[in-house]
């Protein structure tokens, strides 16, 4: 049986645990300013008017709902290096002696691996939120559309965390992780909807991107935040989409920490 | 010399070493050239030209201050574990030691950008019809190994003025932000300017990234002709970070 307080008091752990990383947050919400303040605005200005119309209006705001959803994968992923950090200095073993269950302990993890993220970002995913409605204040936005798609973004952080774990398990070594978790960010960001629609993309890319889990959350994202147009993912398949991946990542990454956990064999 | 020539030899056999690094590293210049900068192609007006090609330059400096800037990351490293004191009992002067360290860093980058450098100059050759001529190539190369100096000593500034790892990776963001996205490396001058107030458009014009950039597009693509202030530029950005890496690398190792 599961002690949800149990899995709570873990995630509580891991949130407070991310708030050690002061250094690399300020860097995150640099870089988030810097993509969407010069980034951002250079590039809304270097595109066809054609382009603009398809993506909703303004590409700036397109932009920006895409930017917040790379924040949001590249804050949940950090859970990875957690474990490896956590590996290296034998706080493993002193976790394995809390009185939770195996279960509530790789649970926990993956909650409040997604969650810290969410928290994180949500300040950010505000100001993109007034950004887009402030570009354009005739656009109507139902609040259950709103919801959806934060309830979607939160599966979505679950999702990465667990993505991010079943790697940090099966990988090993934390340099390899580092690198390969490194090449998957620049092909999961690129190959997604988060900077540019679908219907640009040559048709090679396109039938990719089409399935990543980033697309979902972006288009899903723009369609909540009320950014509606004929280029973004339909809204049932995105959600199909990102309930998919957060079950497959969340349970397998579970699976595979709660397997070699005890003894440290994957160490 | 030849102090110093052993200094950049370790080095280098330490470059190689992080062999998955470096094709991490290839994996996401070539992502940004071979699907950003496609992707974007269709989406930019024609009226700016062919994005692609206007991009594929700028891959070249990415490249070269990722790699000349990890030097700094190794020397943060020595200094936490205090390795530099064993660097210091080696018989080499110590300006032997921190010039070996700067000139190193630039050879990396220098040795990690020319794949990507062949690269653009297939794309540009191919698909401009623009082959530059010998001298032109050394003369972007030499352009470039100016700003991989800079960078390297810039990297090295900032690796040995901050005391812990997160201060330096923090910095090293910073610098890298307002370098890259206030260049043309992305874009040309015209739109930030157009966009930005006339402050950043400033740094951009100046920005040593943009000079590298925009000369190696003239040679490459033709379609801009050099100013003089841009090799001095690129020549003061060099002096003045790797004179102050010299001093700060010294000072820092006989603490």
């Amino acid at each position: 049986m599961i002690s949800l307080r149990n899995v709570w008091v873990v995630a509580e752990r891991d949130l407070r645990t991310f708030l050690n990383y002061k250094h690399v947050l300020i860097m995150r919400a640099l870089w988030f300013l810097a993509q969407i303040a010069l980034f951002g605005l250079v590039v809304n200005k270097m595109l066809r008017p054609d382009v603009q119309e398809a993506v909703g209006g303004s590409y700036f705001s397109f932009y920006a709902a895409g930017i917040i959803i790379s924040l949001l994968y590249s804050t949940s992923v950090f859970i990875g290096y957690d474990i490896y950090e956590e590996a290296d200095h034998g706080v493993i073993e002193y976790l394995l002696s809390l009185p939770v269950s195996r279960k509530e302990l790789v649970l926990g993890r993956s909650i409040g691996g997604g969650l810290r993220s969410f928290l994180y970002v949500s300040p950010m995913l505000m100001v993109v939120l007034y950004l887009i409605w402030s570009s354009n204040p005739q656009s109507f936005v139902s609040p259950l559309q709103l919801f959806i798609a934060f309830l979607a973004l939160f599966l979505f952080t679950f999702g990465v965390s667990g993505f991010s774990i079943t790697l940090a398990v099966s990988i090993k070594s934390s340099d390899k992780f580092d690198i390969f978790l490194g090449m998957i960010n620049a092909l999961i960001v690129r190959l997604s909807t988060t900077l540019y629609p679908l219907v640009y993309m040559p048709s090679y890319y396109a039938s990719v991107a089409q399935f990543n889990p980033l697309t979902f959350a972006a288009d899903l994202f723009r369609w909540g935040a009320g950014l509606e147009s004929a280029v973004l993912t339909a809204p049932a398949i995105a959600i199909f989409g990102i309930i998919s991946f957060f079950s497959i990542f969340t349970f397998l990454g579970i699976f595979l920490h709660e397997r070699v956990l005890e003894g440290g064999s994957w160490q | 010399m030849k102090a110093i020539l052993y200094i950049m030899e370790r080095d280098l056999r330490y470059f190689f070493r992080y062999k998955w690094w470096l094709a991490g590293m290839v994996s996401m210049n070539l992502a940004d050239l071979f699907i950003m900068a496609v992707v974007y192609t269709r989406m930019v007006d024609p009226k700016i030209g062919n994005y692609f090609l206007f991009f594929s330059p700028g891959i070249t400096i990415t490249a070269l201050f990722a790699a000349a800037f990890m030097i700094g990351r190794e020397i943060n490293r020595e200094i936490r574990r205090e390795i530099s004191h064993y660097m210091l009992s080696l018989p080499i002067k110590r300006w032997e030691l921190a010039f070996g360290r700067v000139l190193a860093g630039a050879v990396r980058g220098i040795i990690y950008m020319i794949p990507l450098l062949l690269t653009t100059l297939a794309v540009t050759a191919l698909l401009a019809g623009n082959v530059p001529s010998a001298l032109e190539i050394l003369t972007i190369i030499l352009a470039l190994f100016l700003i991989s100096i800079g960078t390297s000593g810039l990297s090295i500034t900032i690796a040995v003025s901050t005391t812990s790892f997160e201060k330096y990776v923090t910095t090293r963001g910073v610098v890298y932000y307002v370098l890259f996205f206030c260049s043309t490396v992305f874009y040309p001058l015209k739109f930030i300017e157009s966009v930005m107030p006339q402050a950043f458009a400033l740094i951009a014009k100046y920005n040593p990234l943009s000079c590298g950039a925009d000369l190696a597009r003239s040679f490459l693509l033709r379609n801009q002709s050099i100013e003089l202030f841009m090799p001095l530029d690129l020549m003061v950005f060099a002096l003045i970070f790797a004179s102050a890496a010299l001093f700060a690398y010294m000072k820092i190792i006989q603490k």
